[in-house]
């Protein structure tokens, strides 16, 4: 690995990466600042027959999830027959009571979910984590390939890696497969999002307009954009990278100011395809994640190809009582946090603290998973042009369009600190490129 | 018109208008920097009257380190390429990520001049990105509208300055020869007569820069 011609290239793709703008923002004591996203060019290699099993892992998993949405918004057929506990969904912070009965086109709940996993020095791969609301980074793995062959292509001309660059055509078919006729747009924030760069990219590679909440209008039960000439057109598909309740003031939370009001009511009347749908954040709370192997087995009767990280529900006398006795061993998270924040390692407080979140944890176990700390193999990043292990994990993208389809790629983030397990972009870490062998 | 909303549509305009700023102050930044070197102290003061921007300098050398560089003077040059760069960081699907590279190799420039001994020659690169920005805009982007509101936003900014600057007849006119045509294919609405009134302005025997500038503001 280390003799790959490419390797010498590095800081040839970082300043192409920061030529193209590739960043994200990040907000630091009330101001907000792009910072460059550091890609180490030795990539994450998975050989074909390893992807096909996490191919048919993924496709599992999300399409059990996609049936659990359809479920937990019409019958709860899973809650009625004991399989989750209805306080694991009801008091989800995911939950959207505004979403029961409204049924999506083609009922795809998940377009485009982001699965974290990890390999453990077991050699067994783990979910650690389902993103089914807005999940973000497929950008920055395309664009890299597209730098790191420009910058050697002596590298790739005998290698046989899938190329991951068709992520836009995957997204593009995915939009038109639920599209009921108009334009396809991507809704943003704005660029003080810390995925500003994501939005624009994958609207310039894909086609799509990119748009924020003003340029929107709802008309007669449909959504329209209205063009500097005065005219209105139909728009037929929303890939939204706003948060859900920040979509529509008059349906969600009302001070929403980057929202468009009555699109949910669009929505509901089947006059415009929002991708992903509202009220996913029921299927990825952390606390669900706990029990996605029994939703595979009950919707579609089948074992889980890929385990979860081995978690305990302190909402449960047996695993309350496990938790406490091998506090030191496991890692905690609360359910309503995400991006790094909210994670702690229980062999890292001081007495002190541990004994404030104890008390925490008992007043709010239903707040809280335990998790088993899972160790996971490190990957070589560069530095100082040598080759160091750090802990690294990839993100799998699945997209929900005509059939399941799994992109051939992943964005694996790594932490730049030797001590550190979170590896999220918003801590400090940086990126790597995956390649998946095609033969 | 394709489906272009008000909002891009401002954004491309301001983006034309923000970048020819940055080019012509730059340039003009560039002469008055030669006659500093022949120690003429309060060149500089000419300098800001000439283009209009409140003196806040204590003196030459403090002209000359932050006029180019400094973030917190709101006409520096370097504020007038962030503003050129907050509206292309906003329009990439737009205009597409190679046009939006050559604002973001300005910037680094920019950056790198402040730090420089030789911060002129670093400046030379700056305008070399924006040069590059124009070339690229004329190369990649297909829509004739997308064009034709960034190229309106430059002539427009081009005229503005121009006349705030006195610069003769001959120029001014070659000037909105050149913009006219770029208004009318924009595809947004806009002010016939005042096109025509400022070919009048020019055509004038004594220029009255302060209506052109008027005119030229309100063309949209």
């Amino acid at each position: 690995m280390q003799h790959l011609e490419l390797l010498e290239h590095t800081d040839t793709v970082n300043e192409l990466l920061a030529r193209y703008g590739v960043k994200f923002g990040i907000y630091k004591n009330n101001t907000f600042k792009e910072q460059l996203f550091p890609f180490d060019a030795i990539p994450r290699i998975i050989e074909a027959d390893e992807y096909a099993y996490l191919e048919r892992g993924l496709k599992q998993r999300v399409v059990a999830l996609n049936m659990f949405l359809k479920d937990i918004y019409s019958k709860k057929q899973i809650v009625k027959d004991g399989v989750i506990p209805e306080d694991f969904i009801f008091a989800s912070s995911g939950y959207m009571a505004e979403c029961e009965g409204a049924v999506p086109p083609k009922d795809i709940y998940s377009h485009i979910s982001g699965i974290d996993l990890v390999k453990g020095k077991d050699e067994r791969w783990y979910i650690l984590e389902d993103n089914l609301r807005v999940p973000s980074g497929a950008s920055y793995p395309m664009i890299a390939r597209e730098l790191c062959r420009r910058s050697s292509p002596e590298t790739f001309k005998d290698l046989k890696i899938e190329d991951n660059r068709n992520y836009a055509a995957l997204l593009r078919r995915t939009f038109d497969n639920v599209n009921v006729g108009g334009h396809t747009v991507i809704l943003t924030p704005g660029r003080y999002n810390a995925a500003y760069f994501e939005h624009s990219y994958l609207a310039e590679q894909t086609g799509a307009h990119l748009v924020n909440g003003s340029e929107l209008t709802v008309k007669d039960d449909k959504l329209y954009f209205i063009t500097a000439d005065g005219k209105y057109e139909r728009v037929g598909a929303v890939y939204r990278r706003i948060s859900d309740e920040y979509l529509d003031p008059m349906n969600f939370n009302p001070e929403s100011l980057i929202g468009i009001p009555h699109i949910y009511d669009v929505f509901k009347k089947g006059n415009v395809a929002l991708l992903n749908a509202p009220g996913n954040g029921v299927a990825d709370d952390k606390g669900i994640y706990y029990f996605v192997p029994k939703m595979i087995q009950y919707y579609l009767g089948e074992e889980p190809v890929l385990s979860n990280a081995p978690t305990y529900l302190p909402f449960y006398e047996e695993d309350m009582k496990y938790v406490l006795e091998h506090f030191d061993d496991l890692v905690l998270k609360d359910v309503a946090e995400a991006g790094g924040y909210g994670v702690v390692f229980g062999n890292t407080m001081t007495k002190e603290q541990k004994e404030n979140f104890l008390n925490l944890l008992k007043a709010e176990p239903r707040r809280f998973i335990a998790q088993e700390v899972i160790d996971f193999q490190d990957l070589d990043i560069l530095e100082d042009k040598k080759p160091i292990p750090r802990k690294a994990d990839l993100r799998a993208f699945v997209l929900m369009a005509d059939e399941p389809l799994v992109w051939k790629s992943g964005l694996p983030r790594f932490s730049r600190n030797p001590d550190s397990f979170i590896v999220n972009s918003s801590q400090g870490g940086g990126f790597k490129d995956t390649w998946v062998l095609s033969q | 018109m394709g489906i272009i909303s008000v909002e891009q549509a401002d954004r491309l305009y301001w983006l034309g208008r923000y970048t020819e700023r940055v080019y012509t102050t730059l340039r003009m930044f560039s002469k008055s920097f030669d006659s500093l070197i022949d120690g003429i102290a309060d060149s500089y003061v000419d300098f800001c009257k000439s283009i209009d921007i409140p003196n806040v300098y204590m003196d030459k050398a403090d002209f000359v380190r932050r006029y180019p560089f400094d973030v917190e003077i709101s006409d520096s040059i370097i504020s007038n390429l962030n503003r050129a760069y907050d509206n292309a960081i906003v329009l990439r699907e737009s205009i597409g990520s190679e046009c939006l590279a050559y604002i973001q190799l300005a910037i680094y420039e920019m950056n790198k001049a402040a730090n420089s001994k030789s911060p002129l020659i670093e400046l030379q690169r700056v305008n070399d990105n924006l040069l590059a920005f124009y070339g690229i805009v004329d190369d990649q982007i297909d829509s004739e509208n997308v064009r034709n509101i960034i190229k309106a936003g430059k002539r427009i900014e081009r005229i503005d300055m121009y006349a705030r600057l006195g610069i003769g007849k001959r120029e001014l006119m070659r000037e909105i020869n050149r913009m006219i045509p770029r208004v009318e294919r924009c595809g947004l609405e806009y002010h016939k007569d005042n096109l025509l009134r400022l070919r009048g302005l020019v055509e004038e025997t004594v220029i009255d820069y302060y209506k052109i500038v008027s005119e030229v503001e309100s063309i949209f």
